[in-house]
């Protein structure tokens, strides 16, 4: 891909004598969202982490604008599946944390925590401590914290798993909403068919032991999606065809663990 | 904002806990007839000069009032603040080197929780040989009753700070500095409060025994020299001051921590 923004090559992870995935390639365009999905364990936050520069790989590796990632850098925001929030900041202290970290001045996070805030709909709770919100609510602050630096990758780590299935339907929507005002590189780690296929503009699946790209399925929904998006006979489709290829892998390690 | 449901503030909490504590007149009474029951066993089995509440009421504003008492008072509580300010602020410092370098975690653990077991009264007698028979042996005992306990607090504090927020730190490519002020210091506080209020009880013990040993101005010299000149009911004014000043401690602590920590009991 020509203006790809991140690039994966060859990388394979290994924790001790376990090899996670191994040869697993990608190219992420610079407004395209690309959903890795693949059964537990087959190394999809592994992979995500190696991105943000959080871990380092083993074999290959990665490049964001054509630079090799050694830790985690400016540009790059990550939202994760366990929020991280800190308890102790309130919400607005906490969507203030990255910028703050990136070296914005006083003015310039008064200016831009309340609009994040409000992007994601919030206004009302900047007091309030993560404790006192709901789980999706606390997920939308940990999503405001995330674009708050503005950033060209977003690397959203099952950014809805800890959340309840209506909750997570809505911040589905609501994320695909943020991202249509602002389309941004996104990798997308789910365990979910539908969100995979709701937000990928392609879909990686992460299949075998050790995990490779076993398949990539182009998502052709028309953007911006919604609701009705869910109903297009194209969108039931394509889960189907993603459903059948996680699940004869399923089908089988559920019949490894049964021996 | 279908999904916002936002939980009342801590302080509206409160309704709800005080079942657990027994109604105020529940306290006077016990109070009441514990007093009473002391009275009636010092009038009918004791010498007139044993400590009893009525005796203690009767002296109580004058000991408060004497220029003497208050210079004992203020010796001793400013023994006990500075200890425990120079526990809090060196004790913090070696807990958080424990507690995030591997190296010093092993290299003084067992140091560190050998001192933490050690009788503070065991040391008194080297302390007095090191310092001299003065305040700084006191202040000297007062940090060593203290120290330990919010280095191993401190410690506990840092090393069990939950990896995702180190996680989220380097995400944002924190320093190792702020991730410090920012994450780790945050998230040991309430380490750090229970070590403080351990500290707290024991810097007072420290200091009380320190007079006696010693024979310094203060409170526990003042109970001791009272003591034996039978004025017992003078000497049980100190005692009454350390309570409050112990139990003045506890509950400022606790305030603080309602104030500032209000996220640390559902973390």
């Amino acid at each position: 891909m020509a203006d790809a923004r991140i690039v994966v090559k060859a990388a394979g992870k290994r924790f001790g004598s376990h090899q996670v995935f191994r040869n697993v390639g990608l190219a992420v365009g610079s407004r395209e969202v690309v959903a890795i999905i693949g059964p537990s364990g087959c190394g999809k936050t592994t992979l995500l982490r190696a991105i943000d520069g959080l871990l380092p790989l083993t074999e290959g590796e990665v490049t964001i604008e054509g630079t090799p990632v050694a830790g985690p850098r400016e540009g790059v925001a990550m939202v994760f599946q366990h929020f991280g929030l800190f308890p102790w900041k309130t919400v607005y202290q906490n969507v203030a944390y990255g910028l703050k970290l990136a070296g914005a001045s006083a003015a310039v996070i008064a200016e831009k925590v309340p609009r994040f805030i409000e992007l994601v709909g919030l206004t009302g709770f900047e007091h309030h401590y993560p404790y006192q919100i709901s789980g999706g609510m606390q997920q939308r602050c940990g999503l405001a914290r995330a674009l708050a630096i503005e950033p060209r990758v977003l690397l959203m780590d099952e950014p809805f798993g800890a959340v309840d299935a209506q909750t997570r339907e809505i911040l589905q929507f609501e994320l695909l909403r943020i991202w249509d005002m602002k389309p941004t590189t996104m990798v997308f780690v789910t365990h979910s068919i539908d969100e995979a296929v709701l937000m990928g503009d392609r879909i990686v699946v992460l299949k075998g032991r050790p995990a490779s790209v076993h398949e990539v399925i182009a998502v052709d929904l028309a953007r911006p999606r919604t609701r009705a998006t869910l109903a297009e006979p194209r969108f039931v489709e394509l889960r189907e065809r993603v459903w059948g290829t996680l699940m004869a892998e399923a089908r089988k390690a559920e019949f490894d663990v049964t021996q | 904002m279908s999904d916002a449901q936002a939980i009342p503030a801590p302080g509206a909490r409160r309704a709800g806990a005080a079942w657990r504590a027994p109604p105020l007149a529940l306290k006077v009474v016990a109070g009441v007839a514990l007093l009473a029951l002391w009275e009636a066993i010092v009038r009918a089995f004791a010498p007139t000069y044993v400590a009893r509440p009525s005796g203690i009421a009767l002296v109580l504003f004058k000991v408060l009032a004497d220029a003497q008492f208050r210079a004992a008072a203020g010796a001793t509580l400013w023994a006990v603040a500075q200890g425990l300010g120079i526990s809090l602020v060196a004790g913090t410092a070696v807990g958080f080197l424990m507690g995030r370098v591997a190296a010093v975690e092993r290299g003084l653990r067992y140091y560190v929780f050998s001192l933490f077991a050690t009788p503070m009264v065991a040391i008194l007698p080297l302390v007095t040989l090191w310092f001299g028979y003065n305040a700084d042996a006191r202040l000297a005992v007062v940090v060593f009753a203290s120290f330990f306990s919010i280095a191993i607090n401190a410690s506990d504090g840092a090393r069990s700070v939950p990896p995702e927020y180190l996680e989220v730190a380097r995400s944002f490519r924190a320093r190792p500095l702020a991730t410090l002020y920012d994450v780790v210091f945050p998230a040991s506080l309430p380490y750090l409060f229970a070590g403080v209020r351990l500290a707290a009880g024991r810097a007072l013990v420290g200091a009380v025994v320190a007079e006696f040993f010693i024979s310094i101005p203060g409170l526990g010299y003042y109970i001791l020299f009272n003591s034996r000149t039978f004025k017992h009911n003078e000497a049980f004014v100190a005692v009454i001051v350390l309570v409050a000043a112990g139990v003045g401690f506890e509950v400022l602590v606790r305030r603080l921590a309602q104030r500032y920590l209000p996220w640390a009991r559902r973390a």
